[in-house]
């Protein structure tokens, strides 16, 4: 540990420092836009220290932690998207009661951890980093108190993913046992060196490893929490949960079951197809006939990580890259669309029900529209990211030959179609006659209706996604070759 | 490897239990008196619900103890190898401790010190 | 100069996202401005473009504007690219230029039309697709044109939606150029999966290659390419919907149904003109195609009482000129009839849609009359144009333009004698209802009193497209006139020369003359009978075979009933009769299965913790055991 590999963990210490920054701040004074502020500085600061640091990367830092390029892009990634949900989580805790500035602090460890994640070789970071970002996303679940559901979420959560945890423990525990190393590098070695391994005790460990992975990316047999724990948080939290949690634990899965080999046993091979196939047909199914919309996008993000799990079992250059190409489409829609819950929730409750949405377009065009195109991204319409990432997938997979998985991938794709129309429909039929006239008169009477005031960072944030979603949809070279140059490599 | 013997156990273990589970339910005897259900503490009747609301100070205290306690174990495996760590670990350790200061102030700020005034909230909700 | 060719489709595109997005929030005059600023613009460049094209051409008289790929997967790499030619050229310039005019015309013939905004939205983006299917490098950009063109065409022909017929014509547009689209389409993929490319010109290339002449892909290739283009130019059989696309805003039908959006099956067939040369059957089905429309639509709009129904089967009958001359081999003669077309068509339309305002909105020209002294600049435009549209010699474009197609179809290696004759027969009609329509509509009597008078935005594109309906026509005259040969030479690098076979018993002199004769007669007779002896009308029309026949003629031939008896409602029947059918049930039984299921899997959701847990120890040791036994 030199100084040299102290600045390449520098944008980790950015984000670190900031926390505490931001827990000073709040203690001595409490404001919610300068708690905010601060968050936004911290994460460009630490965006922009990706830049200072890349001229030194691969660099191997102990152990513990590699920082190369993809580490780097990932970690970009993870702090952009936490960057928007941060704008998102302003407009929409300003119409809470309560202290929202500590969700700025937890907001930014949890970015740390995946940011940990994403960059670790080495079990022990591994873990690390995966608690620290579990312990945050525990208070963020059930950041509003007075309300019983992001309550009961962040308790499920707690729960669950401490269980999982512990699988995940013990599988490591195996592989130690058998290996005598934790370091994913050294474990490559080991395994293709040595034939006379007792396998069992490896795989057993391995399929225990991948019950902490299906754990975290909602995968089935491990999903039933995701619909609960969607539900239950805030929608800005929930946003966080779908996004930066999943693509850091999946950036980990890649650099883990590509470096270690592990991915090349047939059994270990074997159960990923089944988890893909499973996710891919429970998630879209278990949608179809939802009516609350962020359980219907948590059955959706099962199916989603099932698709990126196909292009994981491609393997090689492509999957890498058809992999991140769907991350990053993913995290600008799945943001998006819980942007859109955000902006239209208001004090007393989340706009879950399908029913909030019924005729969205004709108050609000602008929300319609970006909610709208978020849709088709994830149904896969051509002209939105979307579409380019399940074309990547999709080629993924057929370029390896793994054709009963892109069968799947390709018919429940039409399930899926189903569910996201039905939103799609609702959002533009037309408004009941009473409801028509209390839209376009002044008072809402009924309790159920929402009444929100926008808010204009939200707004900010849903435009740039939506020109983002368009532009590599339409223009998908420029991210496809910062893909190319950076996460290629690993 | 034979796997037949690890199905035998799995066999004799199953067996066991039903065994176990039938015999008692065949040879054991039952009684339904006016007290059969209720809990056993001692002899003594149970007095209240189980579901007792307990302060939320107690849990303070236990946070405090697993923060500060536990960190002090961090500073003490450092002050035993204080010498071989120099003036690196000396920074580092000045670090951990400073956040462990600015948890304090944080905590302090947020009146979770302080004990037993009701009266005077300093957390504005 | 030519790097800025991008521009050209960008900017319609960027006005028409513009305007909506902001459009219903903004005054008339931003719109105004917007609306026909970015075509201007666009115009301008494309005149640059041309002349920097012409100074100094670029290598190979062709330029490829690489934007970006799309995708680059396996082998497929579609690229988003824009390909110069002096087809794509010539055909970009005179569709901005006219849209320009046009949008110039609307911004004042719209004013106080609610849906303001709107209308130029639609145009715009209108302009910004041809503008694509024209430019588009490869099948895909040109199939995006060609989409984005038949759903502004939809838009703007339902544009007052209000009014259920107007719905009615646009679907009718939609429905029956899908008929054609589904032929393209199947022809696009053939290409494609056997020619594996997606890039025009290497298709062609590769056409010419792999395929021997006459060769069955090859004709099949054709004919479905014909089928699209038939579908979108209004040719027989599928030209039923154009008159009924006359329920949209008249610059509206100037615009897409005479101008520019009908010329797409023209442009289609000229660009492919390769696989045309290796598919001889194909190629004399396109001749045959346009002659019989310019015949039966000529008659058609004779009977005509609708002053936008006689243009519109007058455009019909155009569209068939060009079709014949492509048929024939004589590409270069089939775009110059494009562009005087354009020019006199839309000219055309404007002055009835001046008429059309001045009248209270009345159609029908037998309710207006002696119109001339009261809108003398929308007359002396209109006459010019009609008599460019009939062929009025040596003055108009329409003569040189029809006249070179004509002779081709005697002189080109693929013309014969039969298609000469209906050519010469065509000119007769079209002079015929022409005049009967300028005869009855701008003289005799005033039958109504005239309210609106024209205005400036109104009158100077008329003038403007009056001028260029004549001098349009200089830049490529006969032999024994001039013989300029300007637009050939232009276009001779993108379209391969007509190659002359047997002229035999016939000079270019000779078949002028006859062209000239047939015009001559066509005016006499609709002077006789509509100026001087009005009465002989009614005696002509009088006995019962004459009435039925007009009949006959008005209803476009029958064709609608035909299409009614034959297609709608054994279709209508059948799915009545099918009302719960067997095909059916199969979908119903999958989303019965979906619906079982989910059920199923729903019971996995208890919202108990202790459940869930128990999920992730079940899934753990199912995972354990396949690892440690499979």
């Amino acid at each position: 540990m030199n100084v040299t590999d102290l600045f390449t963990l520098l944008p980790l210490l950015i984000l670190g420092g900031a926390a505490i920054v931001v827990m000073i701040v709040v203690a001595i004074h409490r404001s919610h836009i300068l708690t905010l502020t601060l968050t936004l500085i911290g994460l460009a600061l630490a965006f922009a220290s990706l830049w200072w640091i890349a001229p030194e990367a691969p660099r191997q830092v102990t152990s513990l932690l590699v920082i190369d390029r993809y580490a780097i892009f990932y970690t970009g990634l993870v702090i952009a998207a936490t960057f928007a949900v941060a704008l998102l989580c302003y407009g929409y805790f300003e119409r809470h009661p309560g202290n929202p500035e500590e969700l700025y602090i937890l907001l930014l460890l949890a970015a740390l951890g995946s940011a940990v994640l994403v960059a670790s070789s080495h079990f022990i970071s591994f873990f690390l980093g995966l608690e620290i970002l579990s312990v945050s996303l525990y208070a963020m679940n059930a950041y509003i108190r007075a309300w019983s559901l992001p309550l009961e979420a962040g308790i499920k959560y707690l729960i669950l993913a401490a269980s999982s945890a512990a699988f995940l423990l013990f599988g490591m525990a195996l592989v130690y046992a058998e290996l005598g190393t934790m370091d994913f590098a050294k474990i490559r070695e080991l395994v293709t060196a040595s034939p006379d391994l007792n396998r069992a005790v490896l795989l057993a460990g391995t399929a225990l490893i991948i019950t902490g992975f299906g754990f975290k990316l909602a995968l089935v047999p491990f999903h039933l929490w995701t619909p609960d724990i969607y539900e239950g948080a805030p929608a800005p939290v929930t946003a966080f949960v779908a996004t930066v949690s999943k693509g850091a634990m999946f950036a980990l899965l890649l650099r883990y079951f590509y470096w270690s080999g592990t991915h090349h046993f047939g059994a270990v091979f074997l159960v990923f197809t089944i988890i893909a196939i499973a996710s891919m047909i429970a998630g879209n199914i278990l949608a179809m006939l939802q009516t609350n919309v962020k359980r219907i996008l948590a059955y959706s993000s099962i199916a989603h990580m099932g698709y990126v799990l196909v292009a994981f079992q491609a393997g090689g250059q492509l999957a890498v890259q058809a992999v991140t190409f769907y991350l990053v489409a993913y995290f600008i829609t799945i943001i998006g669309a819980f942007g859109v819950i955000t902006m239209i929730s208001d004090g007393d409750r989340d706009a879950d029900s399908i029913e909030d949405y019924r005729g969205l377009f004709w108050r609000r065009p602008a929300l319609a529209a970006v909610f709208t195109a978020m849709l088709l991204s994830l149904a896969g319409i051509p002209v939105t990211a979307g579409f380019v990432g399940k074309f990547y997938v999709i080629s993924a997979g057929a370029s390896s030959a793994i054709w009963l998985l892109v069968f799947v991938l390709i018919v429940t794709s039409v399930f899926g179609l189903y569910y996201y129309l039905r939103i799609l429909v609702a959002l533009y039929s037309g408004l009941a006659h009473e409801e028509a006239h209390a839209a376009s008169g002044a008072a809402m009477v009924s309790s159920s209706s929402l009444a929100p005031a926008l808010s204009i960072s939200g707004g900010v944030v849903l435009a740039v996604l939506t020109i983002l979603l368009v532009w590599v949809g339409v223009y998908p070279a420029t991210l496809l070759n910062i893909i190319h140059s950076t996460v290629g490599l690993l | 490897m034979a796997v037949w013997p690890i199905g035998l156990y799995f066999i004799l273990v199953v067996l066991l239990i039903l065994g176990m589970l039938i015999g008692s339910h065949l040879l054991g005897q039952r009684h339904s008196e006016k007290a059969t259900g209720q809990p056993y503490e001692g002899g003594i009747l149970s007095e209240g619900s189980a579901q007792v609301r307990l302060s939320a100070k107690f849990y303070l205290v236990a946070m405090f103890f697993v923060v500060f306690d536990l960190e002090a174990v961090f500073v003490f495996a450092w002050a035993v190898a204080g010498k071989e760590v120099g003036w690196a670990g000396y920074w580092e350790i000045l670090v951990f401790i400073g956040i462990l200061i600015a948890t304090l102030i944080y905590l302090w700020r947020l009146g979770a010190l302080d004990w037993g005034s009701p009266g005077r909230p300093r957390r504005r909700v | 100069m030519l790097h800025w060719l991008w521009l050209i489709p960008a900017l319609p595109f960027a006005g028409a996202f513009v305007l909506i997005v902001f459009g219903p929030k903004m005054a008339h005059k931003a719109v105004a401005i917007i609306g026909p600023g970015t075509i201007a613009v666009s115009a301008v460049i494309s005149i640059l473009i041309t002349y920097s094209f012409i100074t100094s051409p670029p290598p190979d008289h062709v330029f490829v504007q690489n934007l970006w790929t799309w995708l680059d997967v396996g082998g497929f790499h579609p690229h988003i690219a824009l390909y110069l030619d002096a087809l794509s050229l010539l055909m970009t310039l005179v569709v901005t230029f006219v849209s320009f005019f046009i949008h110039w015309y609307s911004t004042e013939f719209m004013l106080g039309d609610e849906g303001y905004s709107r209308f130029f939205a639609y145009m715009n983006l209108f302009v910004a697709s041809m503008v694509t299917l024209l430019l588009g490098d490869n099948l895909l950009l040109l199939f995006l044109g060609w989409e984005g063109v038949g759903l502004c065409s939809y838009l703007l022909i339902g544009f007052w939606y209000t009014d259920p017929v107007n719905g009615r014509a646009a679907r009718k547009a939609f429905i029956v150029t899908r008929v054609g689209d589904t032929a393209m389409t199947l022809g696009l993929l053939l290409l494609f999966t056997h020619l594996g490319t997606l890039n025009i010109q290497e298709l062609m290339h590769r056409a010419q290659q792999q395929w021997p002449v006459g060769s069955t892909l090859a004709v099949w290739a054709g004919f479905l390419l014909l089928g699209g283009a038939v579908g979108k130019s209004a040719q027989l059989p599928l030209q039923t919907w154009l008159p009924d696309a006359m329920a949209g805003p008249t610059p509206t039908s100037a615009l897409i149904h005479a101008a520019t959006m009908v010329t797409a099956g023209v442009y289609l067939i000229a660009r492919t003109h390769a696989l045309y040369s290796i598919a001889p059957a194909a190629q004399l089905a396109v001749a045959v195609v346009g002659t019989a429309t310019l015949i039966l639509a000529g008659f058609a709009a004779l009977t005509q009482w609708d002053i936008k129904r006689v243009l519109a089967y007058s455009t019909v009958s155009q569209i068939g000129y060009m079709f014949l001359a492509l048929g024939v081999g004589a590409w270069s003669a089939a775009i110059f009839h494009f562009m005087t077309h354009a020019f006199f068509k839309a000219l055309l339309f404007l002055g009835a849609g001046i008429v059309i305002n001045a009248c209270h909105h009345e159609h029908n020209i037998f309710k207006m009359g002696g119109l001339w002294k009261e809108l003398p600049v929308a007359f002396w435009t209109f006459l010019i144009a009609g008599c460019s549209l009939a062929g009025l010699p040596l003055i108009t474009a329409g003569f040189y333009s029809k006249g070179l197609i004509i002779w081709e179809t005697r002189a080109a290696e693929h013309g014969n004698q039969t298609l000469w004759i209906l050519a010469v027969i065509g000119v007769l009609l079209t002079s015929l209802y022409t005049f009967r329509l300028i005869f009855v509509a701008f003289f005799g009597e005033a039958k109504t009193h005239v309210e609106h008078k024209p205005g400036y935005s109104l009158k100077v594109p008329c003038i403007v497209l009056a001028a260029l309906s004549i001098v349009g026509g200089f830049v490529e005259t006969p032999r024994f006139l001039g013989d300029i040969h300007v637009f050939t030479d232009f276009l001779h690098n993108a379209l391969p020369a007509v190659v002359e076979g047997h002229a035999t018993g016939m000079s270019e002199l000779g078949s002028e003359l006859w062209v000239t004769l047939a015009f001559v007669i066509g005016l006499v007779v609709s002077y006789y009978l509509y100026m001087v002896k009005p009465s002989l009308v009614e005696a002509l029309t009088a006995p019962a075979i004459s009435k039925a026949l007009h009949r006959f003629w008005f209803s476009d031939w029958g064709m609608d009933w035909l299409y009614d008896h034959l297609f709608v409602r054994p279709v209508v029947w059948l799915a009545r009769i099918d009302r719960n059918d067997i095909v059916d049930s199969f979908y119903d039984g999958l989303a019965f299965i979906s619906q079982v299921f989910y059920r199923g899997l729903r019971t996995t959701e208890t919202g108990r913790v202790r459940w869930y847990a128990a999920g992730i120890v079940l899934g753990s040791i199912i995972f354990v055991a396949i690892v440690l036994f499979a």
